[in-house]
């Protein structure tokens, strides 16, 4: 049996491990589980980035019909990841910041930082200043939808009231 | 009475001046050898440094010349592997010494990191795929041969690499762990499956009891990491896998 990478209908191309049956299943040694939370996280991570999805649920594993099927399921090879072992994997991805639970105090659904907090910041304040909207009063709304598609559109706003909104200054002197 | 050296005093002189000559003579003579010798080691070394700089590209880059070169050089009794701190000018000048390093470092490469999925052992072939792959077609094609004269340059690190045999196959261990007999057997009907294994299989190849293929198993899983569990398989519903015997392509 030859393990291959495959390109999936939205043009993802998954790494050759997602062919591997013992992938899909929570390995009781720990330090084989470690590789395999390590090859999660960054597969996770890059379909993430590929399809710009901010949110990923526990649900996602236990429904079909979603827009996680093509990684959490391989029906190639009859196989999908358990709710019980992609719980495992987002609890090692929040301790390791690379995604927080959202909202907070559960551990059903976590917000994904395929970019940390500090290079979103850096791609805002590079939107703001490309489109000459610094120092302008932003809503929130005029960021994640603006007239021209950025690399911002769609972010999910946590813990934002209606009506709100930013003002980016110029970077220090 | 005749006595070669005479009598008397005057004797001792005389012996003492033959002694004197012989010495003399015996020092022209092997004076004169090791000059001989270092013009045939001088002779020697200029045909060898002819023919390094003639062929050296395609003692690099051709494995069959290579593997003939490399069984002259033992029949007439150099190791032109030998680094330069032992073989002096020798591996210098083929730059053999390097190019083995070389492959040493990519060789390493590959083990290290394909240890996390396959536990430490990898079979000789994949390793020569990836080591080839790694190389890119520049590199020129490389052998097992080269892989093993590689992989013994590497011992003086004490890191433990090893050719092992695994019914009847090659693999290199990259770990320093001993398997034992049921490991091995174990390992060698992965191979033939492409990977899966279930007890079923062990029980009816090899004639164990379910108790020693699941201990066997377990073993592998839980002790050693060089087997991977699938909890989801069609028949079984409890697979294993063995990472090392799967060809990845990646």
């Amino acid at each position: 049996m030859s393990l291959s990478t495959h390109t999936t209908q939205s043009g993802f191309l998954l790494p050759s491990i997602h062919s591997a049956p013992p992938f899909f299943t929570q390995q009781p040694n720990l330090a084989t589980q470690s590789i395999l939370t390590e090859q999660w996280t960054r597969l996770i991570l890059a379909y993430a980035r590929y399809r710009r999805l901010f949110i990923l649920r526990i649900e996602d594993a236990e429904t079909t019909g979603n827009e996680w099927d093509e990684v959490l399921r391989n029906e190639r090879i009859n196989r999908r990841i358990l709710p019980s072992h992609l719980s495992h994997i987002l609890a090692s991805m929040v301790a390791t910041n690379v995604a927080a639970y959202e909202p907070a105090k559960q551990t059903r659904t976590v917000l994904l930082y395929w970019r940390l907090p500090e290079e979103w910041a850096e791609v805002l304040h590079n939107w703001a200043t490309s489109t000459a909207q610094l120092n302008t009063i932003l809503t929130f709304y005029d960021i994640t939808d603006p007239p021209i598609e950025s690399e911002l559109s769609g972010i999910p706003l946590i813990g934002v009231a209606d009506g709100e909104g930013v003002r980016i200054f110029a970077g220090g002197r | 009475m005749h006595r070669r050296g005479g009598v008397g005093l005057a004797a001792f002189d005389r012996q003492e001046q033959s002694n004197r000559s012989f010495a003399q003579l015996s020092s022209a003579l092997s004076q004169s050898q090791v000059e001989h010798l270092h013009s045939q080691l001088n002779q020697f070394r200029t045909a060898l440094a002819r023919f390094a700089s003639t062929h050296r590209e395609s003692i690099k880059s051709d494995p069959s010349f290579r593997l003939a070169f490399q069984q002259m050089c033992s029949s007439i009794g150099v190791d032109p592997l030998a680094g330069p701190r032992k073989g002096g000018w020798w591996a210098e000048m083929l730059g053999m010494g390097d190019w083995q390093y070389e492959l040493g470092v990519q060789i390493v490469d590959v083990c290290v990191s394909t240890r996390e999925r396959n536990g430490g052992l990898i079979e000789m072939t994949e390793l020569v795929r990836l080591v080839s792959k790694l190389r890119g077609v520049s590199g020129g094609t490389i052998t097992e041969d080269d892989v093993m004269r590689s992989i013994k340059t590497l011992e003086p690190l004490g890191a433990g690499y090893q050719v092992v045999n695994v019914g009847g196959r090659k693999m290199v261990r990259s770990v320093v762990k001993e398997l034992d007999e049921d490991q091995s057997a174990v390992l060698a009907v992965a191979q033939q499956e492409g990977g899966r294994i279930v007890e079923d299989i062990l029980v009816q190849r090899k004639g164990w009891t379910r108790e020693r293929a699941r201990a066997a198993l377990e073993n592998m899983v839980y002790r050693d990491g060089l087997c991977w569990l699938d909890d989801q398989d069609e028949v079984y519903g409890r697979a294993y896998w063995v990472p090392s015997a799967m060809q990845w392509d990646v």
